[in-house]
């Protein structure tokens, strides 16, 4: 009990600084209230400190996930609540100082807006402890009952409640479904422990086959979790929501749910295994080898068809964000390919050929990378008699910036280059992981749709940069928002994308932990067919010699 | 596939034993029959239905679909990690109940009309 005391330590300190944030945002004092977000940030703060020194949990189906899935929502979630500051009541508070207005906290969303932001990551913390399938389906509903507020209640526009209204029902029916799934995941091994799946299906594949009602299980909850990572069957709320929310609030969506949904998959896939024969539902004779075919055939599907149709789309869009929600689609794609890679099976293979630390290493960069463009987004603003700016959402308001407001248009570009995946930049490393770990799996046609489907990125990836970079700029410069933390995010991101470049060894040490985190270990398949080929020994019926 | 139902009918007969004659024998594959059919019909209303109310009592039929699922093989196995599974559903579903309701209450404010296709400014 107390060992799992330790391992959730940085929930239960998120815990704690959700509710101190939940009555500090209602303080009647200006100088307290203002306290909700710098509460937060400390609270991510000794969250990921004490994330990062937590023991591998041998009961988990990715043991030593912890520390690093931990450490990532904590270390990202800090550069979210710079990127949050100010995104809710702000014509509300200026009315306040003004004086025209006597504070009422009935009318502010300070206080649930940062609360709600850090109960969604507890819940993507708590995913990534997830031991049990009951544990998860509660971890990731709360990662997203939050987020649905929070788009909600983003703007004063209606264009922000459509957005939470597209996002709540879509995101119902995508639990339903999950949910389902998971219902006959338990019925057809008979336990909702992870590990107890894995071994149960193990002894399946060893004798004959996984059960039917266990398979529909597995694919109907890989469909549903694709709602979280936004992957095709379920990809249509996507532009939607991240147009309709403020941009802070759209750069979270981008990463916590979809971080959610991966680790989510990865359990379930562990549970699976990677050591099917290829092209069939038994076990490889060696060990090595890939999905069961339904899942593999599925997974494959929906990569292909998430890459294709995200990065076609994003070429035909005008707006900053709905081409950021497609490009982020596309990203989901790559890494599912990473994701049926799977993990190394040989000891000591290193992060090239580890599919699962590719995938973390990537949420982690695209997180990253993607708060940038958005941070850049959520700065520019067109001011509007009622107080409450609008957001600059135009491909061809960024045209000239770094002329006009160079620290906010090199962020651009260095982040769209960051995405795109240009060689020296973050965005490669991540993109090389993906590559060679999905070569090492032997999965040459999934690499060769990747790489077109890079090349097609380009092409949107590099509006982004000439607009501002090479164009002339029309008209005055943009006005910005007042929040400087705002900036300081995006500049702390694209710092953090450029740092590939100089050999700090701080690239390497977060590759080597993502390869620790995506280590999983395989159900003991020997052990399984000896206790299997006991039992039917001891079935027999004795031979009556005598008669 | 048939054996694991064949092996149903043994687990359930003493809880048939109090059924009347005529009733016939009610399986696993029964309650599955019933969960399926609920968890279908709930999601094609969400895809066909354009009112917000109905379409977030198809997901709810489809929570409940899963809870029926979760119950009848906790009752095959005979242990109670599936009921104590359906607890936990229940919660999160009355949860997402409050969630809509106030989602609704606040589009009707703005709208005044709860069909799902007035709501397309959002598009491209």
């Amino acid at each position: 009990m107390s060992s799992l005391l330790v391992l959730l330590a940085p929930e239960i300190v998120l815990f704690i600084t959700t509710c101190i944030v939940m009555i500090v945002g209602l303080w009647p004092k200006l100088e307290v209230r203002s306290l909700a977000m710098p509460i937060a940030g400390m609270g991510l703060l000794i969250a990921g400190v004490l994330a990062i020194n937590t023991p591998a949990n041998p009961e988990s189906i990715l043991p030593n996930i912890i520390p690093y899935a931990k450490a990532m929502t904590a270390g990202v979630g800090l550069l979210l609540v710079l990127l949050l500051a100010g995104t809710v009541d702000r014509s509300y508070e200026a009315a306040v100082e003004r004086g025209e207005l006597r504070f009422n906290p009935i009318h502010t969303n300070r206080a649930e807006f940062f609360a709600f932001f850090l109960f969604s990551l507890t819940g993507l913390m708590l995913c990534a402890s997830a031991t049990d399938l009951i544990w998860l389906f509660l971890a990731l509903e709360l990662v997203s009952l939050p987020t649905y507020v929070m788009a909600t209640i983003s703007t004063r526009k209606l264009r922000s409640q459509e957005a939470g209204v597209k996002y709540f029902f879509l995101g119902a029916l995508g639990a339903a479904i999950f949910l389902y799934g998971f219902a006959l995941l338990y019925g057809g091994t008979g336990t909702t422990n992870l590990i107890g799946i894995r071994d149960a299906l193990a002894e399946q594949a060893a004798s004959g086959g996984i059960n039917p009602i266990a398979m529909a299980g597995i694919i109907l909850s890989l469909i549903g979790i694709s709602f979280k990572i936004a992957a095709v069957p379920m990809h249509f709320y996507t532009a939607d929501v991240y147009q309709g929310a403020a941009a802070p609030v759209s750069a979270m969506l981008a990463f916590v749910p979809k971080t959610a949904g991966f680790i989510a998959m990865m359990g379930i896939l562990a549970a699976v295994g990677w050591q099917y024969a290829p092209g069939g539902e038994t076990l490889a004779a060696d060990g090595v080898g890939t999905l069961p075919r339904s899942i593999y055939v599925t997974l494959a599907a929906i990569a292909v068809l998430t890459m294709t149709v995200g990065n076609v789309l994003a070429l035909l869009q005008r707006s900053i964000k709905r081409l950021l929600a497609y490009s982020s689609i596309a990203h989901t794609g790559y890494m599912l390919v990473a994701l049926i890679a799977g993990p190394s099976i040989a000891a000591e293979a290193g992060i090239t050929s580890n599919g699962l630390g590719a995938v973390l290493f990537y949420l982690l960069v695209y997180g990253v990378t993607n708060i940038g463009t958005f941070a850049v987004v959520a700065c520019l603003e067109r001011p509007q008699p009622d107080g409450e700016a609008d957001e600059l959402d135009d491909l061809e308001d960024l045209r000239g910036l770094c002329r006009t407001r160079p620290v906010l248009g090199w962020v651009m570009v260095i982040c769209a280059l960051g995405l795109l995946g240009l060689p020296p930049l973050l965005g490669f490393w991540a993109k090389f992981l993906l590559f060679t770990s999905a070569i090492s799996a032997g999965e040459i046609a999934l690499v060769v749709i990747l790489g077109l489907n890079s090349a097609i990125a380009a092409f949107y990836y590099l509006k982004l940069v000439t607009l501002p970079l090479l164009e002339e700029p029309e008209g005055d410069a943009p006005a910005t928002t007042p929040f400087a933390s705002r900036t300081f995010a995006g500049v702390l991101s694209a710092a953090l994308v450029l740092l590939a470049i100089i050999p700090t060894g701080i690239v390497d040490a977060a590759m080597e932990a993502a390869d620790r985190a995506g280590t999983i270990v395989p159900a003991n398949i020997e052990a399984i067919e000896r206790s299997i080929t006991a039992e039917a020994l001891r079935d027999e019926p004795t031979p009556i010699i005598d008669r | 596939m048939v054996s694991t139902f064949a092996s149903m009918a043994d687990f359930l007969a003493p809880a048939q034993a109090s059924f009347p004659e005529g009733v016939g024998s009610v399986t696993l594959a029964h309650y599955l029959f019933v969960s399926v059919a609920m968890f279908t019909m709930g999601l094609i209303g969400f895809l066909t239905r354009r009112n917000l109310i109905i379409m977030f009592l198809c997901t709810e039929m489809m929570f409940q679909a899963a809870g029926i699922a979760l119950i009848a093989f906790s009752r095959f196995y005979l242990h109670h990690t599936g009921q104590s599974f359906v607890i936990f559903v229940l919660t999160v579903a009355a949860a997402e109940a409050a969630l809509a309701l106030a989602l609704v209450v606040l589009l009707f404010r703005g709208r005044e009309s709860l069909n799902a296709d007035q709501w397309h400014s959002l598009k491209g």
